[in-house]
């Protein structure tokens, strides 16, 4: 029989740092789901022990300040367009640069800097990933999906798709029925 | 981008390819280690061999004798330690039919070997660019399907 | 329901045995009954001569007396013997009359009783008439005339016991004359009434009896017809049959099974080993087989076996038998033999060039496939290389070297594509595809997806009405619509909005016929028109032909495969495709898929 599930990654992110966390009696508060108050210093094989317990969930320490920026960058992305029912109608730059305080030129310049692309791309990137989750998990028709997402017209959600993945919208959700019914 | 660099693995049995796979690789701005096997056996064999390390991202040729790709394919995907592996078909034939079939069993991205050279180096560099993304940014690597 | 269940009844055969019982009864009950009226009347006759006889015989026994009556008289008169003459013929006779009459009313107590009373009063007055004369002559006239006169009342009891007998008798003949009226009147009616019963009764029986003879005569000549139109057939549909009787274990073979064997007809006997004998040894064991079925289950399956004549020509021969109950449960068996040798070894031949045509198509689609599918392989590395080469040491080239450097990536490229399309093309092979029913408008909407890019470079605007769904292969069709809409992208007008108008129209058998499809089929027409630089018409039928190109390569890029795809395409689905232009003003092509 077959269960459907959706994610909401935050929480699960959370709950599995906190009982790694706890597994390895270490102090801690959340300040976000990104950000974790360890109350003591740790030594470095204990914070290796944690990175690899962590890792086995594909959740990583992160180092440098830049990476915790790009993190966030990312974040405020990943919750724009996964977490509410439908995209902001403002642009995007502005939501950014709002939401973290930062010119958004300077976002956009890091951004590329560290991970070798814009974050336009990495913006549509995501729509693209939730549209594949939409088409997977939900009964969406295209067309809703598009207007969902802000697509001006499914046309260009359908050109969007196709060059991103390489698939048509039906090809790819075709795919995923047969995988389904495979398993 | 990366601290390590990228483990890739291509299986192919035509050497001709294997060359100019690996030489692509040579001038792609990415951090990459790039081994290589000649044909389905190997693979697995390499695979299943637990000192290896499992590689990021594995290249796999269809026609190949004795063992082919989907076979290959099959395999890998039964197998707990190596399902999650991003599995690039790296093949000739352009079916969509035969496309579609090898994302059905499993595949992520499906390559076809262009014929330019410059092409297949910024194919190359996207592959791995987008493995990057999946693995970075927390997105469902069930829905990582790329044909290129 | 009942007059049927009686005209069933009525036509059975039982019911002739019922009829004929009842006619039998009837007659028998008729002939009592005639015997039993004759008899009456003949018995009425004899009681009437019996009692006219009694009558008779007393009036002669009163006419004796009389007659001795008036001889005394004569004598006492004129006392001449003469006159003593009558008197002593009546004495004499009266007693043959008396005993008569005492026969004749034998059966009668009644009249016995009064014939013994009248025999005392006879007695009585012959002795009168006795004293009468024997006394001396010199009677008291007085002592006469008394016993006269007692005489005389003598003779009055006399007359009235004969009335008295006389009456009795009449009333007898009465009683008798009234039974014998009745029976006259009751029986002649009830005989008529039988006589009339048995003569419908012998009526129906004629009728079925006619009517079952007809039947019999007509159902004899029908089979002697049948025999002799079964004898005929066999002789010009080449086959035969044969009988073979469970219960007598005699076979029957037609003249026309001998006939098959080679033979005179009923040239040796009809038996299973005789017939084995010119079975061929291999398949003898079939026609065993095939007995014991029969008398298994009733009936054999078609067995076909090779029959050697006697001339050793080999026959293949085609034989089925059946077991037969007839009504009263003899069993017999018939069979049917044909000789199907042309049609045998038509259809081998037959399935054997078919086997060939399949062997050489299914490895001309491979060798089609392979051999594009394996040359695109070294092409492609060649032009990897070139390009490798071009990236890195064009610039160290000669002019020349640089110049046919060149013209070589040009003709690869070339020669990729046509491979490619070739590749295609050996695609739209019928045999590997599998039919489905698919909605055509998926179809499209995937096309249309697949040059998405290009129709937006173009702003092209497809104006499309709503397909049918429809039984084809789904693949092929979606390519049709794909090579269709890129060739009106291709060769639309420069700096003109390319429009495509796309429609489908169910038409029925005769509208189809009118276009030399297949008749009794209606068929869905698909119109893909254009506003681009169209062609020709003279040229309508040549671009669906493979590698024709109407423009060269260089003008418009393109191997002329598509649209000998589409006809391949088309023609596996039992279609029809053709196309109508004018130079300048766009283009229209038509297809036809069975609906």
């Amino acid at each position: 029989m077959k269960i459907y599930i959706k994610y909401n990654i935050t929480e699960a992110c959370k709950k599995i740092v906190a009982e790694q966390l706890q597994k390895l009696e270490i102090d801690f508060s959340m300040l976000s789901f990104t950000e974790v108050d360890l109350k003591k210093k740790l030594p470095v094989s204990k914070l290796n022990q944690l990175n690899a317990s962590l890792k086995k969930y594909g959740i990583e320490i992160v180092e440098s300040q830049k990476s915790i920026l790009i993190q966030k960058i990312k974040d405020v992305i990943t919750e724009m367009i996964h977490m509410e029912e439908n995209l902001p109608t403002s642009k995007t730059s502005h939501h950014l640069s709002s939401k973290l305080n930062l010119s958004y030129g300077y976002l956009s310049n890091l951004f590329s800097e560290i991970t070798y692309t814009t974050i336009e791309n990495y913006i549509i990137l995501q729509k693209i990933e939730r549209v594949k989750e939409l088409i997977t998990t939900e009964n969406f028709t295209f067309n809703e999906i598009a207007w969902k997402l802000n697509y001006s017209s499914l046309a260009h959600l359908g050109t969007q798709f196709k060059n991103k993945t390489g698939l048509t919208l039906s090809a790819f959700q075709r795919i995923i029925n047969k995988r389904r019914d495979l398993q | 981008m990366n601290k390590d660099h990228t483990k890739i693995l291509l299986a192919d049995d035509d050497e001709d390819d294997r060359m100019i796979f690996t030489d692509a690789f040579k001038e792609v701005k990415i951090n990459t280690k790039v081994d290589v096997v000649k044909d389905g056996n190997e693979l697995m064999d390499f695979l299943k061999e637990p000192e290896n390390d499992l590689p990021d991202v594995l290249f796999l040729d269809l026609n190949m004798p004795c063992k082919s790709g989907v076979e290959c394919l099959a395999e890998i995907k039964s197998d707990e330690r190596l399902k999650d592996m991003a599995i690039v078909i790296y093949s000739t034939s352009a079916s969509e039919k035969d496309i579609e079939d090898t994302f059905v069993k499993g595949a992520n991205v499906y390559l076809q070997k262009p014929s330019d050279f410059g092409v297949l180096k910024k194919l190359l560099s996207e592959v791995i660019i987008m493995n990057w993304q999946y693995q970075t940014s927390g997105l469902n690597r069930d829905n990582f399907l790329l044909s290129l | 329901m009942n007059i049927m269940n009686f005209k069933a009844f009525f036509l059975s055969s039982s019911f002739l045995k019922i009829i004929f019982t009842v006619a039998l009864f009837a007659l028998i009950l008729i002939a009592g009954i005639s015997y039993r009226h004759t008899n009456a009347v003949a018995e009425s006759g004899k009681w009437v001569i019996r009692t006219h006889e009694v009558q008779k015989e007393l009036e002669q026994l009163l006419s004796q007396l009389r007659d001795a009556e008036t001889g005394q008289r004569g004598y006492i008169i004129t006392k001449d013997s003469v006159f003593l003459e009558p008197y002593n013929k009546a004495i004499a006779e009266y007693g043959k009359s008396f005993s008569s009459v005492k026969n004749l009313v034998a059966n009668n107590n009644q009249q016995q009783i009064n014939l013994n009373a009248l025999s005392k009063l006879i007695q009585l007055r012959i002795s009168i008439l006795d004293s009468n004369l024997s006394t001396p002559y010199q009677i008291n006239t007085s002592v006469l005339k008394q016993r006269m006169l007692r005489g005389k009342l003598v003779m009055d009891e006399i007359r009235l016991q004969i009335k008295v007998m006389d009456d009795l008798e009449n009333k007898y003949l009465s009683n008798r004359k009234k039974n014998l009226e009745k029976e006259s009147y009751l029986t002649p009616i009830f005989t008529l009434l039988l006589v009339f019963f048995s003569i419908l009764i012998f009526l129906f029986s004629f009728l079925k009896i006619n009517n079952d003879i007809g039947l019999l005569k007509k159902t004899n000549e029908e089979l002697k017809i049948n025999a002799e139109t079964m004898s005929q057939a066999e002789e010009i549909g080449d086959f035969s049959n044969w009988q073979w009787n469970l219960a007598t274990e005699k076979y029957i073979f037609s003249d026309n099974l001998y006939r098959f064997l080679g033979c005179e007809p009923q040239s040796f006997e009809a038996n299973l080993e005789n017939f084995l004998s010119f079975i061929h040894p291999d398949d003898r064991h079939l026609l065993i087989e095939g007995t014991e079925k029969v008398l298994n289950e009733g009936k054999t399956s078609t067995h076909i076996f090779r029959i050697i004549r006697k001339d050793g020509e080999i026959v293949y021969t085609k034989s089925v038998s059946k077991l037969l109950t007839d009504a009263i449960g003899k069993k017999i068996v018939i069979g049917i033999t044909t000789n199907i040798t042309k049609d045998y070894l038509h259809s081998q031949s037959l399935s054997e060039m078919n086997k060939e045509l399949a062997e050489s198509n299914a490895e001309l689609s491979s060798f089609n496939y392979v051999a594009s599918h394996d040359l695109q392989e070294p092409l492609r590395k060649i032009q990897t290389f070139i390009s490798r080469i071009a990236d890195n040491d064009l610039q160290n080239m000669s002019e020349s070297g640089r110049e046919y450097f060149i013209k070589i990536e040009t003709a690869t490229n070339r020669m990729r594509q046509l491979i490619n399309d070739l590749l295609l093309f050996s695609k739209a092979n019928k045999a590997e595809s599998v039919f489905e029913e698919t909605d055509l408008n998926i179809l499209l909407e995937n096309a249309k997806q697949e040059l998405a890019q290009i129709i937006d470079e173009k702003n092209a605007i497809i104006h499309e009405v709503t397909l049918p769904t429809l039984q084809v292969i789904p693949f092929q069709i979606q390519q049709i619509f794909t090579n269709l809409i890129s060739n009106s992208l291709k060769y639309s007008k420069p700096y003109v909005k390319p429009v495509i108008d796309i429609t489908c129209a169910l038409i029925d058998e005769k509208a189809a016929a009118d276009i030399k499809l297949l008749t009794n089929k209606k068929y869905y027409k698909f119109t893909f028109k254009d506003n681009g630089l169209g062609f020709e018409q003279e040229y309508a039928e040549k671009i669906f032909v493979l590698f024709k190109r109407l423009h060269d390569s260089s003008a418009y890029p393109g191997t002329g495969i598509g649209l000998s795809i589409c006809k391949k395409i088309i023609d596996n689905h039992s279609g029809f495709i053709n196309t109508q232009s004018t130079l300048g003003k766009g283009a229209t092509f038509t297809f036809y898929l069975p609906a």
